[in-house]
């Protein structure tokens, strides 16, 4: 594809379509999973993968590198991990006889990056790569450097074995453009999962794009944000949005469980992440604008991890899917 | 790439066909809603102004206050109900499950979007458009509020119709012979109709006469209200023709309201209402005091004439010292005012020994509740204006006086007597109030005041 040429909605289709394809080859189940994570990849967010081990997440993230064509690099997240193991630091080398600093990047420098157990690191590693996913550059000894283009950090974490973990901060969970839940599969795709793991023969996904072919992953990128979007749907994601913050609820739609449940509700950016996913799930179903469906399929992933719960929820067990479930409930669409 | 779809078959054609479809149902609704209570308002209007209650300008008046007020409310309804372009594009995805195309293309800028995304949607929706008929899937039907607003508003226009001759001789007995007054003059101008117009006048002069028989006023505006219609049809003029059909209205509520106060009058008579028993129990005395009897509360109002011309005050007053209520003729008290320290044997016997008696008393009474008062016969002394009675009254002054709460209340209308002879006498009644004036009787106290405690036995 040509430097500045616009894709038509139709290739963007066929490729979205294709790579779900390649990744489903080798994750069993899942499709839904896979569709969000393509989105978040072409609305250029990352994506937080929380799961129980041995699901595949892993897995995941490597079958949409070699799909996509992209380098892939792997970060195990351990407590004694520092930023410079992440972003790269300054070596001395012999070069002409001369002895120099040189930069060695580090993991962080790779189209799609795998922070495994991301919550196992201190918080200080934790903050250089996430200001990485913000700034999609990394700052060693005064000196900037720019992250491969495009970029995804697909960061995971385990809800079980918290002990010796650094939970992410409110602050930095918020740059997560989904967080999404891998469930353990059911027993077909678990049977499935055998059949493809235990023979002698495996699948492994297939490029769809060329190597480093980052110019068509733009080309997609840009046609995302292309997609149109009615007044009043936006509205409706606006009054979405405000509907979580506990502070605001006067009466409003669903006063009842969020100012039971929630401490503090959406940012910005959580309304920024919605209208972006839909209009990557409107694409992706072939249509040139959204509809309220995207903007409800999208609503979960792009705002669980920004609803911060107080200790009543806690301690009743409800989840942030729960209390969102009721504000889609209550939040009339029109 | 496929062409742009025709001018004719345009998807925002679509949705603006449908929203001026949409805008009107919701007209309709508004007017089905408010339009039956406006009608039967005018109806109740001109048919106040057919019974005379209301003049010709407060006619109408009121008519276009309806009127405007219809229209008012009829269009602050609307304007809130009347769907937007986009509350129409959505009925028409649903329609057609079009996953909002018809959403977007309403109401999206197209100068923010691409021009082939735009078109792209534009082809898709024209698709969809298809599946839709407006005709068909967006029909109108009645709202169950137009059901409610109709059934209500005929309701209330019946009622009105059915209870207003009823209560047209009551709340404005004037207005009939003012209106009459008004069409004899506006007659009596007309050449070739001044006679009629004149015994309009006539009319309207002898209805507020109270001396004169019902029947006599009734037969006389039937009589006249014949000869208008004659000579309506005579008339040429069209002007004159509608002048007559209104005075014949305006007979037509005479006739109406002596019919109306004649039936009441004889509901009264049966039913034994205060005021009608009241009145025959005065009757009833004043028989009873030309026979003569032995009992001396017949002259009471002679009694009560003697007290005023000695200047004495009729509203009692509570702290006036004992001796003056004690100097009552005692049989008078003990005949009519019951002591609550004697037993009530006590006085059921002396109520029975009265009514075995004196037969003639007793017949009295009982003629005087049963019968009508007769038609013609001068009314009572008290209904003559200063100096003109037998007796030379002069100067008096007369309010509608009250009995005490406490002896209404307790025997609901009836007397304590009454109660207790209850068992023994058929109809036996005993007024609660003195006699009410006549509506007709100029200058009729408007207050009522509560009896003085030495006059109660002459009422009884």
């Amino acid at each position: 594809m040509g430097k500045g040429e616009v894709m038509e909605p139709e290739q963007f289709r066929e490729i979205f379509r294709r790579l779900e394809t390649e990744v489903q080859k080798v994750i069993v189940g899942h499709d839904d999973l896979i569709r969000k994570v393509l989105i978040a990849f072409f609305a250029g967010g990352h994506v937080l993968l929380e799961g129980v081990p041995g699901l595949g997440k892993t897995l995941l993230v490597k079958s949409l590198s070699r799909a996509l064509g992209m380098s892939f690099k792997r970060i195990q997240f351990t407590p004694d991990l520092m930023p410079s193991d992440i972003v790269g630091t300054e070596v001395l080398t012999d070069a002409n006889g001369r002895r120099e600093f040189q930069f060695k990047q580090g993991p962080i420098f790779a189209h799609v990056v795998l922070a495994d157990e991301i919550n196992r690191a201190t918080p200080k590693t934790q903050s250089a790569v996430l200001e990485a996913m913000e700034e999609k550059q990394v700052t060693v000894f005064g000196e900037s450097h720019i992250l491969a283009s495009p970029f995804i950090v697909l960061a995971t974490q385990n809800p079980i074995e918290l002990e010796g973990t650094y939970p992410l901060p409110e602050a930095q969970l918020d740059r997560f453009f989904f967080k999404l839940l891998v469930a353990p599969p059911a027993p077909a795709e678990l049977r499935e999962i055998l059949k493809r793991t235990t023979g002698t023969e495996t699948d492994d996904a297939t490029k769809v794009l060329p190597d480093d072919d980052s110019e068509t992953v733009n080309a997609m990128k840009y046609l995302l944000r292309q997609v149109m979007i009615a007044p009043p749907i936006e509205d409706y994601v606006v009054r979405l949005v405000h509907a979580t913050q506990a502070e605001a609820q006067n009466g409003g739609p669903a006063q009842t469980s969020v100012k039971q449940y929630i401490r503090f509700g959406s940012s910005p950016r959580g309304a920024q992440s919605i209208i972006l996913g839909a209009k990557g799930n409107a694409l992706a179903e072939g249509r040139v604008h959204v509809s309220y469906e995207d903007v409800e399929k999208i609503i979960l992933p792009a705002l669980r991890h920004r609803l911060i719960l107080n200790f009543q929820a806690e301690a009743e067990n409800i989840s942030a899917d729960q209390v969102l479930g009721d504000i889609i409930k209550r939040v009339p669409r029109n | 790439m496929q062409s742009e779809p025709d001018e004719g078959e345009r998807p925002e054609k679509l949705i603006h066909r449908l929203v001026a479809k949409l805008r009107h149902h919701a007209f309709w609704d508004s007017l089905l809603i408010f339009g039956p209570p406006v009608g039967a308002a005018i109806y109740i209007i001109a048919l106040l102004f057919g019974a005379a209650w209301l003049g010709q300008i407060p006619m109408l008046v009121s008519a276009a206050l309806v009127l405007v007020l219809g229209c008012l409310a009829v269009v602050l309804r609307y304007r809130p109900s009347a769907p937007s372009v986009s509350a129409a594009a959505q009925l028409l995805d649903r329609q057609a499950a079009a996953k909002d195309h018809f959403l977007t293309l309403a109401t999206v800028e197209p100068a923010d979007w691409p021009a082939s995304f735009l078109s792209r949607l534009r082809r898709e929706t024209s698709g969809f458009g298809h599946r839709v008929e407006l005709k068909r899937d967006f029909p109108y039907r009645l709202k169950s509020s137009a059901y409610w607003s109709f059934g209500l508003s005929l309701l209330a226009a019946v009622l009105i119709s059915f209870l207003l001759p009823l209560t047209a001789s009551v709340a404005r007995p004037g207005a009939l012979q003012d209106r009459l007054r008004t069409l004899g003059q506006e007659i009596a101008l007309k050449p070739g109709l001044k006679g009629l117009g004149e015994d309009l006048l006539a009319l309207a002069a002898k209805l507020d006469e109270a001396k004169i028989p019902r029947e006599e006023k009734q037969a006389q505006a039937q009589e006249l209200k014949k000869e208008i219609e004659e000579q309506q049809k005579k008339e040429e003029q069209k002007d004159n023709r509608d002048l007559l059909g209104q005075a014949a209205s305006a007979l037509e509520g005479v006739d109406q309201q002596q019919a109306g106060g004649q039936e009441r009058k004889d509901q009264q008579k049966g039913g034994g209402g205060v005021q009608s028993d009241v009145r025959q129990q005065g009757q009833g005395k004043s028989e009873q005091s030309q026979g003569g009897s032995g009992d001396s509360k017949g002259d009471s109002s002679a009694q009560l004439s003697t007290e005023l011309q000695q200047g004495k005050t009729t509203q009692g007053n509570p702290k006036e010292p004992g001796p003056e209520k004690n100097q009552q003729p005692g049989d008078a008290k003990q005949g009519n005012e019951p002591d609550p320290s004697r037993s009530g044997k006590e006085q059921n016997k002396e109520q029975m020994g009265k009514t075995e008696g004196g037969s003639k008393d007793g017949a009295g009474k009982e003629k005087a509740s049963e019968e009508p008062p007769p038609q013609g016969v001068s009314p009572a002394e008290r209904f003559y204006k200063g100096g003109e009675g037998k007796e030379g009254v002069k100067n008096a002054r007369y309010v509608t006086v009250q009995l005490p709460e406490e002896i209404a209340a307790d025997g609901k209308g009836e007397s304590r007597a009454t109660k207790e002879t209850k068992g023994s006498r058929a109809r036996t009644q005993v007024p609660v109030s003195n006699v009410p004036l006549p509506a007709h009787v100029p200058n009729a106290p408007s207050e009522k005041q509560q009896v003085p405690i030495e006059y109660r036995g002459m009422i009884r």
